[in-house]
């Protein structure tokens, strides 16, 4: 375990920058070539009126956090809850945000709930959630 | 994986999109790592995972004409630890469909197992398509 397992505990916040780069290299990563993401003619008349970043790469930040924090527990044994709320856009700034809410005991083993969330420069909420990280007692 | 053969209006809860495969080389899994300045550290992060699966129903589903497809929601469980070099197969099925207006919405259930039939992987996709 990477940090320690209390009740209140906020995890390492993550810092990201959003490009219209770093969003064609996750397309060919993912193989979503969703043109929303891409093709900046086709976006810009939709009601968008640009690319939007794909919501699963601000999503897989919320995850690397995850795991910077639990390593493979959150690997093996994760779950997670989350709406995209607004589109992260090439330009935006993403913070990410995460805290042990409580630690619940099931049959022996430790579950940590978290909450988590992903703003933008503005303070707009992109992505919100929930996630559970089943953790061995004797990793505590 | 994309069967452009049924249209949207023939989608109902149940329907099953044909399987797909693929192997989570080293360059693959690389190329992941770098979009989202990920670490690996020799197993497969689960939303590289994820995001093969979405890409295959983003290829799957026939949209309406003039709609496009906006990820709203994502629920995910993860089983197991899987290694770099690992054969997955996607599962997807239509879970519901609702219609609000002129917002159409699609829940999509996703199960991926490994080479062994083991499940590392379950999820719920909503998508939103909007004019």
């Amino acid at each position: 375990m990477l940090i320690d397992i209390q009740e209140g505990k906020a995890l390492n916040p993550m810092v990201i920058h959003i490009t219209q780069e770093k969003i064609n290299l996750y397309a060919e990563a993912s193989g979503d070539f969703n043109p929303i993401h891409i093709d900046e003619s086709f976006a810009a008349k939709t009601p968008f009126g640009g690319t939007i970043a794909h919501g699963m790469l601000n999503l897989a930040h919320v995850s690397e956090m995850m795991t910077s924090a639990f390593g493979r527990s959150w690997l093996s044994g994760g779950k997670l809850r989350a709406k995209f709320k607004e589109p992260a856009r090439p330009g935006d700034t993403l913070t990410i945000n995460g805290r042990i809410d409580c630690v619940e005991q099931k049959n022996g083993i430790s579950y940590a709930n978290c909450t988590f969330e992903c703003l933008n420069q503005k303070g707009e909420t992109i992505v919100t959630g929930e996630a559970i990280v089943k953790v061995s007692s004797d990793e505590r | 994986m994309a069967d452009k053969a049924i249209s949207y209006e023939e989608l109902t809860p149940g329907y099953k999109f044909p399987p797909a495969s693929y192997d989570l080389s080293v360059s693959l899994v690389s190329k992941y790592l770098e979009a989202v300045d990920g670490t690996g550290d020799g197993f497969v992060p689960p939303l590289a995972i994820t995001a093969l699966a979405i890409a295959t129903m983003a290829g799957a589903i026939p949209l309406p004409p003039g709609n496009i497809a906006i990820h709203a929601s994502q629920e995910l469980e993860f089983f197991k630890l899987v290694p770099i070099g690992t054969t997955i197969e996607c599962h997807i099925g239509v879970a519901q469909k609702i219609a609000r207006g002129k917002m159409n919405m699609l829940i999509l259930e996703l199960a991926v197992f490994d080479q062994d039939k083991e499940k590392v992987q379950s999820g719920k996709t909503t998508i939103a398509l909007s004019t």
